[in-house]
C-alpha cells in the first residue's frame, strides 16, 4: 500500500539521509521523492515522498520514527489508488435514486441518460472507486438498480 | 474399430458426410474403422461389415434403408455391435434423457462415448467420467462448448502446466448475432430476434438462448472440465439479453463499449450481459463465438470460431480421431 509523505527538514548538509533511514529500516519501498533544495522556507526545505509500505502498522511505526527523531511532519496519508468504471443502466428506473443511494466510496462522473416514450430509462453512468473496494461497490450498486427492477451491465472482467 | 452414431438429426448427418470425405484419413489410423450403425428416435440400421455410406446421405431415412428395425439405440449399444458411439441427441437439460441414457450405458460396457450433447455432461460430469475411467475408456465432448473451437483439447493437450484463473466466453451464437445487429443496424431487440429466427438462427421459442440458459451449461461444463469445479447449473448466476434496449447499445457505443452475453467462471460463476470494449479479443460478432482464458504461466489467450451449425463437426470428427489413435497406441 502507498503513502504520500511530506517532511520539512533542515537546510543543513545530512538532512535527508536522515530522514530517509526510519523508511529503509520498517522496510518503505521510495516510489519517488521529490526535494525541494532550492526552495527553503525559513530555514527548512519541503521533501515530498511516495513510499509504498507492507502494512499500516509500518507506515505508523515510521511516521512515529521519524518523529522521536524530531523531523516535523507537514502532510502524511495513504494514496487511494482509483479505477474510473462505465457502466449501463436499464429498465423503469429513476437513476437520481441509484446516483443519491449513498453508496460508500463510489464517486459519480458523469451520467448520460436517454429514456423510451414507454418511460424505460437507459443510461451510462462513470464513477470512480477505489481499487480495493470495485467487487463491494458494483455489489452494492447491483443490489440498488435490481431493487428498482432495472438491469445493471458492468464491464467484462469485474 | 467399429462406429455407430446415435441422434441422426442435423449433426449427425453433416457428420455422417464429413467421415465419408475422410473416409481415407480415418483407414490411414485405423484400417478396420467402419460405421456399422445409426440410429435415431425411430429406430436403427445395422450391418457389421459396415453401412453404406453413401447411400445413407443420399437418402437420411433410416425407415427406408434394408436391414431397419424399430428398435431404440440402447439395443444397439446393449448388444455390443459397436466400439465407438457419437450421442448426437438434442440436448435436454431437464433430465439428460435419452442422452444421458445411452451414455451411461455405453460406458459401463467399456464402448467409447463423444458427445456433442450437452444435457448428460451438466447433469452428470463427474459421474460419467469417473465411469469412463473405471471401465477404461474415452469419453470426449469437444463439440458440447463453442462448436468448433477445440478450447479442451488445447487446454488438456498444450496447457497441461498451466491453471486456468479466469475464464470469460461468448458461448452462444444466437444471443451474439441478436446483439451485433442492435450494434451495426440500431434495431431493437424484438427486431433483431425476429430476424435471427426468419433466419433459422433462433428458435421460434428462443428462451433457451436469450434467456443464457444455454450459456449456462457451457459454463458448468467449463468449470467442471477445465477448473477442477463440481458445480451444476442452479450454480450459475444467470441475466439475459431481453432488457437490453437499442438505446443500452448506442449509450456503451459512444464509449467504445459495446454489450455481449459473457459467460463468467472466477469467484463466482455467472452468464449476463457486459461491457466490452471493442477492441477487446472477445469482441467478435455475428454468430462467432469467443473463448478468453487467463492462466498463470500462459497469462491471457482467446480462441475464436464458430459455435453452432455443422461446423461443430469439426470438433466431434477430432474426438473420433483422438480415440482412435490412443486406443491404437496402448494396442500397439
Amino acid at each position: 500500500m502507498k503513502f504520500s509523505l511530506t517532511l520539512a527538514l533542515p537546510d543543513k548538509p545530512g538532512q535527508l539521509l536522515r530522514a530517509l533511514e526510519p523508511i529503509a529500516k520498517n522496510g518503505g519501498n521510495i516510489i519517488s521523492i521529490i526535494h525541494e533544495r532550492d526552495k527553503p522556507i525559513e530555514g527548512y526545505v519541503p521533501v515530498s515522498l511516495v513510499v509504498d509500505f507492507l502494512s499500516h502498522q509500518s507506515f505508523r511505526k515510521t511516521i512515529e520514527d521519524l518523529m522521536n527523531l524530531g523531523i516535523t511532519i507537514m502532510k502524511s496519508e495513504e494514496v487511494i489508488e482509483r479505477l474510473r468504471l462505465t457502466l449501463i443502466l436499464v429498465g423503469n428506473m429513476d437513476p437520481r435514486r441509484v446516483i443519491e443511494s449513498g453508496i460508500e466510496e463510489m464517486h459519480v462522473i458523469n451520467i448520460e441518460m436517454t429514456r423510451s416514450i414507454l418511460g424505460e430509462v437507459s443510461a451510462r453512468l462513470e464513477i470512480e472507486v477505489p481499487v480495493d473496494s470495485v467487487e463491494k461497490v458494483i455489489h452494492e450498486l447491483k443490489r440498488v438498480v435490481v431493487e428498482q427492477g432495472a438491469m445493471l451491465i458492468p464491464p467484462i472482467g469485474i | 474399430m467399429r462406429l455407430a452414431i446415435i441422434g441422426f438429426g442435423f449433426l449427425g448427418r453433416n457428420l455422417l458426410k464429413a467421415i465419408w470425405e475422410k473416409i481415407s484419413l480415418l483407414r490411414r489410423i485405423d484400417k478396420d474403422f467402419l460405421v456399422v450403425g445409426v440410429a435415431n428416435s425411430k429406430g436403427y440400421i445395422y450391418d457389421r461389415n459396415g453401412l453404406n455410406i453413401e447411400q445413407l446421405i443420399i437418402s437420411s431415412d433410416l425407415t427406408k434403408h434394408s436391414g431397419f428395425r424399430a428398435k431404440s439405440a440402447i439395443d444397439l449399444i446393449k448388444e455390443n455391435l459397436c466400439d465407438i458411439i457419437v450421442e448426437a441427441t438434442p440436448t435436454n437439460i431437464r433430465d439428460g434423457e435419452p442422452g444421458l441414457t445411452h451414455i451411461r450405458l455405453a460406458l459401463s460396457k467399456g464402448i467409447h462415448v463423444v458427445t456433442s450433447n450437452k444435457g448428460p455432461l451438466v447433469l452428470a460430469f463427474r459421474e460419467l467420467m469417473s465411469l469412463a475411467e473405471k471401465n477404461d475408456c474415452f469419453l470426449l465432448y469437444e463439440g458440447t462448448v463453442a462448436g468448433a473451437i477445440p478450447i479442451f483439447s488445447l487446454v488438456k493437450e498444450c496447457l497441461q502446466g498451466d491453471r486456468i484463473i479466469r475464464l470469460f466466453g461468448i458461448l452462444n451464437g444466437t444471443t451474439n448475432y441478436i446483439l451485433s445487429r442492435m450494434f451495426f443496424e440500431e434495431i431493437s431487440f424484438e427486431i433483431a430476434l425476429k430476424e435471427a429466427q426468419e433466419k433459422g438462427i433462433a428458435e421460434r421459442d428462443p428462451s433457451y438462448d436469450v434467456d443464457g440458459i444455454d450459456a449456462a451449461c457451457k459454463v458448468v461444463i467449463l468449470a467442471n472440465a477445465l477448473m477442477g469445479r463440481d458445480v451444476k447449473i442452479n450454480d450459475v448466476e444467470r441475466t439475459g439479453i431481453r432488457g437490453i434496449t437499442q438505446e443500452a447499445i448506442s449509450l456503451a457505443k459512444k464509449a467504445n463499449y459495446t454489450i455481449k452475453l459473457i459467460g463468467t467462471i472466477d469467484k463466482r460463476l455467472e452468464v449476463s450481459p457486459r461491457l466490452v470494449p471493442i477492441n477487446h479479443p472477445l469482441c467478435v460478432h455475428g454468430t462467432l463465438n469467443a473463448i478468453h482464458i487467463e492462466t498463470d504461466l500462459a497469462r491471457e489467450m482467446t480462441l475464436v470460431g464458430y459455435g453452432a451449425g455443422k461446423e461443430t463437426v469439426s470438433a466431434i470428427l477430432n474426438d473420433i480421431i483422438t480415440v482412435l489413435k490412443k486406443r491404437l497406441q496402448a494396442t500397439s
